[in-house]
């Protein structure tokens, strides 16, 4: 679950991270002195899109904002800084540790960067000093302890993924955190209960679905297998619409739910659906399938193989819906259509 | 399933159940009275994701050395300690978020449905589980040595790496498959030991995920790019650096493997 920054600076907070101090609104109100406007969006790149202002009108700044489309707001001090660096914590997949990734240059973009390191902190031992002396000396700057502590209990205490700070403020009275990205693991919500009322967030759906830009509706059992099915509709020159992993032994409801999502963009022209059933059965997922076909009235293509296949393939002839064997004839004829 | 394909299930653990049978295996509350029964050389896990990390402790702390963790949606952080506690007592895990894997013609340990593998020369080794089962049935008349599916999660118990050098070694596989996904680094690391001439018998690669945005996770937690780590174009092209011969759709494996292995 990626949290908005507001919501990641209240955490950076509970694990004494230095932030600016700040105000969460939704609608225009007026803050003495130079303030950042910052919308609240949780796509990143809000500054190259002039959605963070630095402005003495706060009033004025957020009614423009709220124009463009934005509801929530950060609005914090404005702090005078030396320098800036850059400092987050995720877990190395490579060694099972977490880790401490710094640059000494904050507000770049930490992908095209030559200027990283990371530091890993084994997960069988606390934080050493000389895990901060060495992260400090890289970086060129004293006085992190509290900061990279706090990011890596974040990790460890608050199962986050990825808790990042781009910038980190140099200041005269010590580092702040400028901007925050945590995004939690969604796996292990449910022992942050307390949490996410504090921040008034639902748990998230465990639905696997991800949209993208085409007008291909993709659905697959299996992560490896519908991202295969995403790419060959690729390469065979269309351009597919979402993800939608339904997981193993998918019954007819999840099916149905699963068709009518996808079937509602309205950017979908068809659908594909690639099922290579083990534990999943055939006759279900097809009766999932003719449920959803009568309410979103696209049409489907379905490659359908496994557990009670030749029942499956019936149900879904009888309803005039087409079944192939394998995926490459399913997607070649959706494409051509 | 597995017992019909003759792997040999001398017990099953399930607290507070200890006592009863199912299709005519024992279970007990316990990994450790299980033990006092029978010899075990390998577990398999299929608790619901809240209560799996503690039956892997369980089963590594009663001595079995093989541990296939079929389980998914467990927090990465208590993967990560089991994993270590694991390998350190000398255990292996297989997994988490797996199907297991398959001696065809010989042992199941997992969910793979046995009737698309058949006995032969290829070992496969897989982040995935349908794909897998698609793959393997696409290489047909080869038939698989062995098939590994070491799981979708960021951290795992076994790498692809470790499979492919022991692939490498044995005896029964000649050709090597390896089914990957966007994250992670396990395929460039695959791609360097070849590069430095650790692995001799030929590699096949696919990946997937050509189309997935980058920060979105594709259903599998591991199938996520962070910070640019681990992109499809990186595996892309260290294959190519290694000269491991890449397919570009799950179909186009078999003949490529036809290939390198008449070479």
């Amino acid at each position: 679950m990626k949290l908005y920054e507001y919501e990641g600076k209240r955490l950076f907070s509970l694990v004494n991270i230095p932030v600016p101090r700040g105000q969460v609104v939704r609608s225009p109100v007026h803050v003495q002195g130079k303030v950042v406007v910052k919308s609240q969006l949780l796509e990143g790149g809000r500054g190259k899109r002039g959605l963070v202002r630095v402005t003495e009108d706060s009033y004025g700044t957020i009614e423009e904002l709220m124009k463009e489309g934005v509801n929530t707001f950060l609005i914090e001090e404005f702090v005078p800084h030396s320098r800036e660096i850059y400092l987050s914590a995720m877990m190395d997949r490579e060694t099972g540790n977490p880790m401490i990734v710094a640059s000494p240059f904050g507000g770049i973009n930490i992908e095209e960067s030559k200027d990283v390191r990371t530091f890993v902190i084994p997960i069988d031992r606390k934080l050493m000093r000389y895990d901060i002396d060495a992260v400090e000396k890289y970086v060129g700057y004293r006085g992190l302890s509290s900061v990279i502590e706090g990011l890596l209990r974040l990790i460890l205490e608050y199962d986050a993924e990825l808790a990042e700070i781009n910038p980190l403020a140099i200041t005269e009275n010590g580092p702040l955190a400028l901007d925050s990205k945590v995004i939690l693991d969604d796996n292990a919500l449910y022992r942050h209960e307390e949490l996410l009322k504090e921040l008034q967030r639902e748990k998230v759906p465990t639905d696997s679905y991800v949209e993208l830009e085409g007008d291909v509706g993709i659905i697959g059992n299996g992560a490896g297998l519908t991202m295969a099915t995403m790419d060959l509709v690729k390469l065979m020159g269309g351009n597919p619409a979402d993800f939608l992993d339904v997981g193993g032994g998918a019954d007819t409801e999840k099916v149905a739910s699963a068709v009518i999502r996808v079937g509602s963009n309205p950017r979908v022209r068809k659908i594909v659906i690639n099922i290579f059933g083990g534990i999943t059965r055939c006759d279900e997922v097809a009766k999932g399938i003719v449920e959803a076909y009568q309410k979103v009235n696209k049409p489907i293509y379905v490659r359908l193989t496994g557990t009670n296949e030749e029942e499956g393939k019936k149900i879904l002839q009888s309803h005039g819906i087409r079944v192939y064997e394998d995926a490459l004839s399913a997607i070649g004829d959706a494409l051509r259509s | 399933m597995m017992l019909k394909y003759g792997t040999k299930i001398v017990a099953g653990v399930t607290p507070g159940k200890g006592g009863t049978e199912v299709n005519g295996v024992p279970v007990y509350d316990t990994v450790r009275e299980a033990l006092k029964e029978h010899e075990i050389d390998a577990s398999i896990i299929f608790v619901p994701a809240r209560f799996a990390s503690e039956a892997a402790y369980e089963a590594v702390d009663a001595g079995i050395k093989l541990i296939t963790v079929i389980t998914e949606h467990i927090p990465v952080i208590d993967v990560a300690r089991f994993v270590r506690y694991a390998k350190v007592r000398g255990t292996r895990i297989i997994g988490p978020n797996c199907p297991g894997l398959i001696v065809p013609g010989e042992s199941l340990l997992g969910i793979l449905p046995a009737k698309y593998f058949r006995k032969g020369t290829v070992g496969i080794v897989s982040r995935s589980g349908t794909l897998t089962y698609e793959v393997s049935h696409l290489v047909g008349d080869m038939g698989q040595s062995t098939v590994i599916g070491i799981g979708g999660d960021p951290i795992v118990g076994t790498s692809l790496q470790e499979v492919v050098q022991e692939f490498d070694q044995d005896e029964r596989t000649e050709a090597i498959v390896i089914i990957g996904e966007i994250g992670g680094t396990m395929e460039e690391r695959v791609a360097q030991l070849k590069r430095e001439g650790k692995i001799r018998k030929p590699i096949v690669g696919y990946i997937a995920g050509l189309t997935a945005p980058r920060e979105k996770r594709m259903g599998h937690a591991g199938a996520v790019v962070y910070m640019g780590m681990g992109t499809f174009e990186s595996k892309i092209e260290a294959f190519k650096k290694a000269d491991i011969p890449v397919a570009k759709t799950p179909y186009e494996i078999r003949d490529i493997l036809t290939k390198v292995v008449r070479k």
